[in-house]
């Protein structure tokens, strides 16, 4: 008899791990599967490990820490788990395939699901959001690499280094659930997307709290994802209003505008994911976007220019990328050379891989 | 350009054949009509009343549209104030996902006018992670599968046996 491979519910989201040669799925199932893969072309896939958590429903999102050795993991149990691996090795030495991992931590805090988490670029923040209508910002105190064993009458207790995070702030700026938060590439700026149709950009006050600088407003629906371009300078967002919108970045003396300089709509469904990534279309392009949701379609386009004048060309577009069912995220290959490589996972309970090919 | 995908690059398996004899039997499908839903979830019990939906007036056939592989129905609460008119949404819902093929896409709506709160009530019913979410809830599950024990009568009376 074969042993079960895969997930065996929806699956939600992938994440490609920064450093090593990884992909993380979670799914509906309650299991984080990760796969190894080579640096091939084509590269090959196979099951590294499964994780089956702690997490008493659905995972939700997953996010690796820009060294790769940590996971995050948010649940519809309304918690946060912190996944590392068990064995004390060097990163640079450990094969990726055979990683055992362990959740260092669990961020308890949220009063109901949670729906996406993030690591800042530097790795130093963590954020989450909910259906409680908060986002939470916790700061990353560095893993103790040992474990307290407390003797007791019953035996020795194991104490989880629980404390390696703590909460810098609970933001209450949007009226309605959350549905995901995204960092910026080399800032700690913050921008999450909501269900009241909303997108809200925060920043830290050095004398102060996080607050909200921005509140865009523009999708008639609600905002279901966020992607950072490469370079900082842009975002994109996707809704269940049909469109993927781009936003740019207008610095002024008195702080930052972000205008909606593009609205593309090409979707039937709601539009669940999108992910910018550099793309392979060389130097003058800000890389590629691709989309998808609800009509199980993929899309991706080249944008190219400079400032608010950029070009939108669309590359390639695929229709049922999960057969009949919704395509629920989509992400680009983080590896150099493999910028071309994108994961999707769908209702299908299965995780694909898709290359953009020249024909 | 074009995307690619190689047949390795599907990270699942399973061993469930039944599983793939079902995804193998939706390549032909089987049509599908407006009376058809109708019968699937006019015999839903409302939530508060021992009648159902059909009873109610809450669906009717009429109220029932497909196109393509898309299903839209769309129902008219008792009255505009109607607090339990989201979880009736939902009923119809899972009614619809255990029943219809697959390959459906379900869009479920208030009748325009009909509710006070119609666009919160059309955008829950309609946000595919809420619904996910609701259903991860053992109390919500419980009432909805008491609303679902007479969804099979398809319209029909039963009489009640006196034992």
């Amino acid at each position: 008899m074969r042993s079960h491979v895969g997930h065996t519910d929806v699956v939600w989201q992938t994440a490609w791990n920064p450093t090593k040669p990884l992909l993380a799925s979670c799914s509906a199932d309650k299991t984080v599967q990760l796969y190894s893969y080579t640096f091939t072309s084509p590269p090959l896939f196979s099951v590294a490990t499964n994780i089956s958590t702690d997490h008493t429903r659905t995972v939700r999102s997953v996010a690796w820490a820009p060294s790769g050795k940590a996971l995050a993991t948010a649940s519809f149990d309304s918690n946060i788990s912190i996944w590392e691996p068990s064995r004390d090795e060097s990163w640079e030495d450990i094969d990726a395939e055979h990683i055992e991992w362990e959740c260092v931590g669990t961020l308890e805090g949220h009063e109901t699901e949670c729906k996406s988490v993030a690591y800042s670029s530097d790795g130093t923040l963590l954020a989450s959001c909910s259906r409680d209508k908060t986002v939470w910002i916790w700061e990353g105190v560095s893993t103790p690499k040992f474990i307290l064993f407390i003797p007791t009458s019953k035996g020795k207790i194991l104490v989880q280094p629980d404390a390696e995070f703590e909460c810098l702030g609970v933001l209450m700026h949007h009226t309605q659930d959350i549905k995901h938060v995204a960092w910026h590439p080399k800032e700690q700026i913050l921008a999450s997307a909501s269900y009241d149709d909303t997108i809200n950009l925060y920043v830290d006050d050095p004398d102060d709290d996080w607050y909200p600088v921005a509140k865009l407003i523009g999708h008639t629906s609600t905002v279901w994802c966020i992607s950072w371009s490469p370079c900082g300078n842009y975002f994109t967002s996707s809704s269940d209003d049909l469109t993927v919108r781009i936003w740019i970045r207008v610095k002024e003396t008195r702080g930052d505008r972000w205008d909606c300089i593009k609205i593309l709509k090409e979707h039937e469904r709601p539009i669940y994911s999108v992910t910018w990534g550099k793309g392979q279309s060389g130097k003058d392009s800000l890389g590629w976007i691709a989309s998808t949701g609800g009509d199980g379609k993929i899309i991706v386009w080249n944008i190219m220019g400079k400032g608010a004048d950029i070009e939108t060309i669309k590359l390639a577009s695929l229709e049922a990328s999960h057969g009949v069912s919704d395509t629920n995220s989509v992400s680009w290959c983080l590896h150099e050379g493999m910028e071309n490589i994108l994961a999707s996972a769908g209702d299908d309970h299965t995780v694909r891989i898709w290359e953009v090919i020249p024909v | 350009f074009r995307l690619g995908n190689r047949d390795q690059f599907i990270l699942w398996e399973d061993e469930d054949k039944d599983y793939v004899l079902r995804d193998t039997m939706e390549d032909e499908p089987e049509p599908i009509d407006e009376q058809e839903v109708f019968d699937l979830i006019r015999s839903i019990s409302d939530p508060e009343h021992p009648l159902s939906l059909e009873q109610l007036a809450v669906i009717s056939a009429s109220q029932i549209k497909i196109l393509q592989n898309t299903v839209h129905v769309e129902f008219t609460p008792t009255v505009p104030h109607c607090g339990l008119s989201t979880l009736i949404g939902l009923s119809m819902r899972v009614r619809l996902l255990r029943s219809l093929p697959n390959r459906f896409k379900i869009d479920i709506k208030v009748k325009p006018g009909s509710h006070n709160s119609e666009n919160a009530v059309n955008k829950q019913l309609n946000d595919k992670e809420r619904v996910a979410a609701a259903l991860e809830n053992s109390a919500l599950i419980e009432v909805v599968e008491r609303c679902l024990s007479t969804a099979n009568r398809r319209g029909s009376v039963v009489i009640e046996s006196n034992e």
